[in-house]
């Protein structure tokens, strides 16, 4: 056990000194987000009275800031595990498998490395969210928010990284990656209330791990709760996703690097 | 104990069979040179050798384990340096040594001395701190080989260390080699596509082709079996010449011998022993000799005289469907 953590820690070392020095990286991983909280926050901001409706007091832009945090996490850490390919292209996977680490420390290291990423660059978003005038009513929230960030990115990055090791090519995994992302973000609350949904959309939105994860980080930030959805219960399905998506990624990793690529 | 030994090795892909029941083995200190074209199954045996393939049947051990069963065992003995250079571009030199130490579970307080150590051998030292993006392609070769022997395996596996190099960086990397095969006493098994590499380095060499062992011998004896060594020399007298000419033939070796007036060149195998016998001969019969040439037949001669004649497939067997499966598989 504690030499799978080594292994792990040894392969997330790696994936973050490759973050660190790739600068433009982290900017262009800024743009989506930045524009839907500037662009998308603004052009919406008329719906107000919609979001009061529902119990929320606040400008719609704060109501919507959770999304985007959310939305930066989804995508960073969806999008984290492409280096797996090049990893496969390039040797440094045959470099990694043909020494004594365990295959499994291989992608729980990659997973932890992108969710941190994806925390990280979901921070750089709160601090634009505050620069804009979003409030926390609480600041020393950020604590348990950064936690779930970290948390569901985990889960997210092990969608990533089964299926950057299940496609054989970069064209398979981006066209997989579009097919999950966009319609997760948008199959939540993180533009509009569940209440504002239709119903069978709603049910739908129920089924999603990032509805419960939205629903937690905006309790967390802005006090209000929505959808009647308990606060242990979010953490429950979030937790339940997080493992099932850790374990099925180590799974599937494991099986399928032990094929030729 | 042998450092790699395989028996009845197999490894099949569908219907195509990529290595064909290969049974050989390799000895501890030995430079072993692996030879084939491309497609041959080197490739594939290779990837068996360092656990990345399983069998499909028979046996492979490296240093003793067995890579199906004790896959863990053999990863800790082996260093794999690939074809294509594989180290890290936006880390530093020593960075990517530090990744390599502990990918392969060196001690933490021996890491800085190992990798003091193989920065010395490649000469590295002075560059370790840049980031590798700015080394040039030999420089990287070098670091990826510093990476393969950090952790002292006991066999050491190159794939093509020296391919897309300019000659003076390639006989750089045949001296790190021949360094690195002293100093820590390990076994390499290296596979190449030049001759003159195999020559130069291995004591034994492997030709493969078509998913089998061809040939196992040493380079030597490998050129002294196609016999043709050529001898050419130039005699300042006529006088004596036809007794000259009888001893000549009576030297076992000599097959067959041409004349040019003063000239004379004689075909023969073991040329080395045979010059000596023929200045014996004339300085019997007072016949000085101006000038004598060996040149030997390379490498190149004896890989093509086994794999070389005939194109793949004929014509009425060449089958476009089958063959782009083929190499799509074995590209993998």
């Amino acid at each position: 056990m504690t030499t799978i953590m080594y292994d792990a820690y040894t392969i997330f070392w790696r994936e973050l000194k490759r973050y660190k020095k790739s600068r433009s990286g982290v900017l262009i991983r800024l743009i989506q987000p930045a524009i839907w909280i500037i662009v998308v926050g603004n052009i919406f901001s008329e719906t107000q009275p919609l979001i009061q409706s529902v119990g929320f007091e606040g400008e719609y832009i704060e109501f919507m800031a959770p999304g985007v945090i959310i939305l930066t996490a989804i995508f960073t850490s969806i999008f984290g595990g492409v280096n797996t390919l090049w990893d496969r292209r390039y040797g440094f996977m045959n470099k990694a498998l043909t020494s004594p680490i365990s295959r499994s420390a291989i992608a729980i290291g990659k997973m932890s490395a992108i969710s941190l990423i994806a925390a990280l660059q979901a921070s750089l978003i709160i601090g634009i969210a505050l620069a804009i005038g979003v409030t926390f009513p609480n600041p020393l929230m950020i604590i348990p928010i950064m936690g779930i960030v970290i948390l569901f990115s985990l889960g997210f990055s092990g969608i990533s990284v089964t299926l950057a090791a299940t496609a054989k090519s970069q064209e398979t995994f981006w066209g997989m990656i579009n097919l999950l992302g966009m319609p997760l973000f948008m199959l939540s609350p993180a533009l509009f209330p569940l209440e504002l949904l239709p119903s069978w959309l709603a049910v739908i939105a129920k089924l999603n791990p990032v509805t419960y994860t939205i629903l937690l980080v905006r309790e967390l930030m802005t006090g209000v709760s929505e959808g009647g959805v308990p606060i242990l219960l979010s953490i429950g399905v979030i937790l339940a996703f997080v493992i099932a998506m850790v374990a099925i990624a180590s799974y599937v990793f494991t099986r399928e690097v032990n094929k030729p690529f | 104990m042998y450092s790699i030994e395989t028996k009845s090795l197999t490894k099949s892909f569908g219907d195509l069979v990529a290595v064909n029941n290969i049974s050989f083995s390799v000895e501890k200190g030995e430079i072993f040179g692996f030879l084939g074209p491309n497609g041959a199954g080197k490739s594939t045996t290779m990837m068996i050798f360092t656990t990345l393939l399983k069998p499909t049947s028979g046996k492979a051990l490296i240093a003793g384990f067995d890579v199906t069963k004790d896959a863990k065992q053999v990863r800790e003995n082996i260093g794999f340096v690939q074809q294509e250079t594989t180290v890290d571009e936006y880390l530093t030199g020593r960075e990517n040594l530090l990744l390599q130490a502990k990918l392969n579970h060196i001690p933490k307080n021996e890491i800085n001395q190992r990798i003091d150590e193989v920065l010395e051998l490649i000469e590295l030292s002075d560059k370790q701190d840049q980031a590798v993006v700015t080394y040039s392609g030999g420089m990287r070769k070098r670091l990826d080989i510093a990476g393969g022997l950090l952790h002292h395996p006991k066999v050491l596996f190159l794939d093509e260390p020296t391919v897309g190099l300019d000659i003076q960086t390639r006989r750089k990397i045949w001296q790190y080699i021949k360094k690195i095969h002293v100093e820590f006493e390990m076994t390499i098994f290296v596979t190449t596509h030049y001759m003159e590499e195999a020559d130069s380095l291995c004591d034994r060499i492997g030709i493969m082709d078509h998913g089998k062992i061809q040939v196992i011998d040493t380079p030597e004896n490998m050129k002294n079996a196609l016999g043709n060594e050529i001898i050419s020399l130039v005699v300042d007298t006529n006088n004596n010449h036809d007794s000259f000419l009888e001893e000549l033939k009576k030297i076992e070796f000599i097959k067959k011998i041409n004349e040019d007036n003063l000239k004379l060149t004689l075909f023969t195998s073991n040329g080395t022993e045979v010059i000596p016998k023929i200045f014996q001969i004339s300085s019997k019969l007072d016949i000085k000799i101006n000038s004598i040439s060996l040149t030997q037949p390379t490498l190149d001669d004896v890989f093509i005289s086994y794999t070389g004649h005939e194109i793949r497939d004929d014509d009425s067997k060449y089958n476009r469907r089958r063959e782009h499966a083929k190499m799509k598989r074995l590209r993998q």
